[in-house]
């Protein structure tokens, strides 16, 4: 493994060490870049609850200011409420001052684009150009803007979402829940939303002191805690938040967690019963999607992985619900990003009209069984290794979009070479845990043989 | 052309040409990375650029470690006096002074509340040089205190400093000029403190410079027609962060901005006797009144730093500049335009005189200034290459070169706040002092081409 370099740009923006290697003159550099490539408009700044924010928030607002922006601060603010946020104020773009789950000393900044959408591929390709060059368009001394402080702004987003619920039926039911905030930014809004449905809630990790309970992944081995004081608090449903607030896993009544998975297929299956509409998800999220699709007689679009793709193809196909299998539901009524309010407003919703358990609503699926897997490859090799395979596949339904995905009557298997890591992610889904883990077993070998041979 | 002005105790520039936010980051980061762990005080004059630049010196001051407490739009003399007042480690005050709109400046306060001094300045611009910068990690949140009314202080001291007995019976009529910057608002403060009828005028704070913010005669005419129009006792006029201040008489004349520090200079050193401290560019009216009361007159380079540090180094009364700021030993080691104002009204109430009869007991010289824009790589070579002009003859060269004669003296130095030649002479006959300038200026232009 590559040992992690303390200073990371990519396409989500740039994360480093405060005091190390993210220094003030780095964040009013990029900042400046973001003013100079966005243009001169309104740009909200908004941060996570790290200490070094307000440090950090200030050296962007500077770069923002001297390049002719008006930034509009919001304060400590979730992810998605951002991003929403962006587009509802109609303002040119967004800088957000977060490290999501890395440790403390970690800081970075994100970019937002106009619409309250993340910058395409290409577009971060030209923000980082001018970042490198270093050419900034500062404005004269009289075309500087002032600063704007919205604190409240987190509220509007909450309104949006309870504005397409039947909060009525959901209050009738009076719900208890145990939410898990994992210390994130969702803590500064999770409390009143689930106010505003009648729960009755009993909150765990909601101090946002910018240091975290567990790891932020909303993973079954990150929820115990939360299954515990399920079971103890005799609550309907846990709701597990990630750092962010824009990924949403579920514990049933029981105290069992359900897999990140069921969160998207919860919130498809409802809003198809609905409104019909067509569905996108990314290769790796489960066939009951295809299941849902075909009860519904509407389209399903794979996309590559990445929630900037699964958003894009849902805005090209005018799609009415889709996400990630990771626990990202992308309800576009509200905003076409991942967001763990809109996710547990539909669930809630889902549970209230149906009158049944999270339990019971879980089992009326088909089941599918999913494992996910990785192996070590050099960089160089992953790639040519999953391109060998492909052909060795070639007859078979194949999809080439992102890696290779092979896909049979009820099975698939997904294998990707990391953007990030050098690794290759397998993932396979059949009817049957024994089948699955077969399928991971015999294509892992297949990669192992290959990458053998290549190396010689 | 690039302007960057380093100065020993700021940096000045144009906004967005080279004031920029990665330069305001370096450099207070190394103020930052030179001052012990402790609080630092910001303050900003009311320039649209000022928030640009006062988040950038917050951020390198929180990341270097100290506490910030910021003080919005505060005169920087105000600021001066909260430094001590506060126990902090020093100051930052963004402000370009008398400079136009489009330029900024940040200049360093140290613990005493003084500019920072010689030394002081060489270590600031070491650190910046080597680009190595004390940043922590900050694991804790650090803090930054919005300091709410902080001018409260500084009145309450004030006021004990001056006789407002004297000065509010005397029931002044006052025009006030503050073009907008940060002294305006607390103008109508001190006013009122003083028992004074104020009309201010320019005084909405809003950054707009409705002219220079150079107290002189030229910016003055707004001041001096309201003068008269309301029949006001005097006319202040200042700079945009209260540290010079020009004056216009009950009669409506415009004076220039070197009366200021006669005036209250020899109100000043009448109780207080003692040196007396100013530059080489300042006019001889102040060696008029530091003969009157035998004191010396120390001359040094120009600039509040270097007469200021002379001034606590020598102990004297009153340290001045031609410039209209000055700063009193019983007061506190800044150029203070509302100290100047409150002992200019002072004077007038205690010794029942008008403006105009205070300056008629000042000799009459007359002074002539002019200046040639220069490339900054040549300032100096150009400077010294006027001492052609003055073979054989004796020249103070502490500040470019100063040669006094019998009739005439003249002063040639480079800015050290805009790429320009300053040339200053001054006589008792008007075009003896023109004579000398303009022989100085077609050198000057002969050698720049």
């Amino acid at each position: 493994m590559r040992k992690q370099l303390p200073l990371k740009i990519s396409v989500s923006g740039v994360r480093g060490i405060v005091g190390e290697s993210l220094t003030p003159q780095i964040a009013t550099r990029f900042a400046s870049a973001f003013g100079t490539y966005i243009g001169q408009g309104q740009i909200l700044v908004g941060q996570d609850s790290r200490p070094s924010g307000v440090m950090l928030k200030k050296a962007v607002l500077s770069g923002l200011l001297a390049t002719g922006c008006q930034p509009i601060e919001v304060g400590i603010l979730p992810i998605p409420t951002i991003l929403f946020l962006t587009k509802e104020k109609q303002a040119a773009g967004a800088v957000v001052i977060t490290a999501s789950h890395n440790p403390l000393d970690w800081n970075g900044l994100k970019f937002i684009g106009p619409e309250g959408l993340y910058l395409k591929a290409s577009q971060v390709e030209e923000f980082l150009d001018i970042f490198h060059q270093g050419e900034f368009t500062f404005v004269k001394a009289d075309r500087i803007k002032p600063v704007i402080q919205e604190k409240k702004a987190g509220e509007l987003h909450l309104q949006k979402i309870l504005n397409r619920l039947k909060v009525k039926t959901i209050k009738n039911r009076k719900f208890r829940v145990v939410a898990d905030c994992a210390n994130g930014a969702g803590a500064i809004l999770l409390p009143q939303f689930l106010q505003e449905l009648g729960c009755e809630v009993l909150f765990i990790n909601t101090e946002i002191t910018g240091s975290f309970a567990h790891q932020s992944e909303p993973t079954p081995e990150n929820l115990k805690e939360l299954c515990r004081k399920v079971k103890e608090f005799k609550a309907d449903l846990g709701l597990a938040q990630d750092a962010d607030a824009d990924r949403l896993a579920l514990v049933d009544e029981k105290g069992r967690t359900l897999g990140e998975d069921l969160t998207l297929t919860l919130a498809v299956a409802h809003v198809l019963s609905k409104k019909k509409g067509p569905v996108a998800v990314n290769l790796s999220a489960s066939m009951v999607i295809e299941d849902l699709a075909r009860k519904y007689q509407v389209p399903v679009f794979r996309t590559k992985i990445g929630e900037s793709n699964v958003v894009e193809k849902m805005l090209e196909t005018k799609a009415v619900i889709g996400g990630e299998g990771n626990g990202g539901v992308i309800w576009p009524e509200v905003h076409p990003c991942r967001d763990s309010f809109a996710a547990a407003g539909l669930v809630l919703e889902f549970l209230a009209e149906s009158g049944k358990t999270l339990s019971e609503l879980a089992q009326g699926f088909p089941k599918y069984y999913m494992i996910k897997d990785k192996l070590s490859c050099p960089s160089e090799l992953a790639f040519r290794a999953v391109l060998e395979l492909r052909h060795r596949y070639e007859k078979e339904t194949i999809s080439t979009l992102d890696g290779l995905k092979i896909i049979r009557e009820d099975s698939w298997v997904h294998l990707r070479p990391s953007n990030t890591e050098p690794i290759i992610r397998l993932i396979a889904e059949s009817k049957s845990a024994a089948r699955t883990r077969t399928l991971i077993r015999s294509f892992k070998k297949e990669l192992v043989d290959i990458i053998k041979k290549l190396s010689l | 052309m690039k302007l960057l002005k380093l100065g020993i105790s700021g940096v000045r520039g144009i906004v967005g040409e080279t004031i920029t936010p990665e330069l305001v980051i370096n450099f207070t980061s190394a103020f930052g990375t030179m001052l012990a762990a402790g609080p630092v005080l910001v303050g900003r004059d009311t320039r649209k650029s000022g928030p640009m630049i006062q988040e950038a010196a917050t951020a390198a001051l929180l990341s270097t470690g100290h506490e910030v407490i910021d003080l919005g739009i505060c005169p920087t003399p105000i600021i001066q006096y909260l430094v001590k007042k506060n126990r902090a480690r020093g100051a930052v005050s963004i402000t370009a002074g008398h400079n136009s709109a489009d330029w900024n400046a940040l200049n360093f306060i140290n613990s005493d509340g003084t500019y920072l001094n010689e030394f002081q300045g060489s270590e600031l611009l070491d650190i910046y040089h080597l680009n190595r910068f004390s940043q922590k990690s900050l694991k804790k949140v650090p803090r930054v205190i919005h300091e709410i009314n902080p001018e409260e202080f500084y009145f309450a001291w004030l006021k004990n400093k001056l006789n407002l007995e004297e000065i509010s019976r005397a029931r002044f009529k006052v025009v006030v000029d503050p073009c907008n910057g940060a002294g305006s608002k607390f103008v109508d403060q001190f006013f009122d403190l003083l028992g004074c009828e104020l009309v201010a005028v320019n005084n909405d704070g809003n950054g707009y410079f409705p002219h220079d913010p150079e107290p002189r005669p030229r910016n003055a005419g707004e001041v001096a027609s309201l003068v008269k129009a309301t029949g006001s006792n005097i006319g202040f006029l200042l700079n945009s962060d209260v540290s010079r201040v020009s004056l216009v008489t009950e009669e409506g004349e415009t004076l220039s901005e070197e009366y200021t520090f006669p005036i209250v200079a020899s109100y000043y050193l009448k109780n207080h006797p003692g040196p007396v401290v100013t530059n080489l560019s300042t006019s001889m009216m102040i060696n008029d009144v530091a003969r009157k009361y035998k004191v010396p007159v120390i001359r040094t380079r120009v600039g509040q730093s270097a007469v200021i540090q002379t001034m606590i180094q020598e102990g004297a009364s009153v340290a001045g500049e031609g410039s209209g700021g000055l700063a009193l030993r019983d007061f506190h080691p800044a150029f203070d335009g509302f100290v100047i104002m409150g002992l200019v009204l002072e004077r007038m109430a205690v010794e029942q005189k008008k403006l105009s009869e205070l300056v008629k007991e000042l000799p009459r010289y007359h002074i002539v200034k002019d200046k040639i824009v220069c490339p900054p790589h040549r300032l100096h070579t150009l400077v010294a290459e006027t001492r052609k002009l003055y073979p054989g003859e004796e020249i103070n060269s502490a500040d470019g070169l100063r040669i006094t004669r019998k009739d005439v003296w003249v002063h040639i130095r480079a800015s050290t706040t805009e790429p320009l030649i300053r040339i200053i002479a001054e006589s008792s006959s008007p075009n003896r002092a023109q004579l000398e300038v303009d022989k100085v200026v077609s050198f000057l232009n002969r050698l720049i081409g």
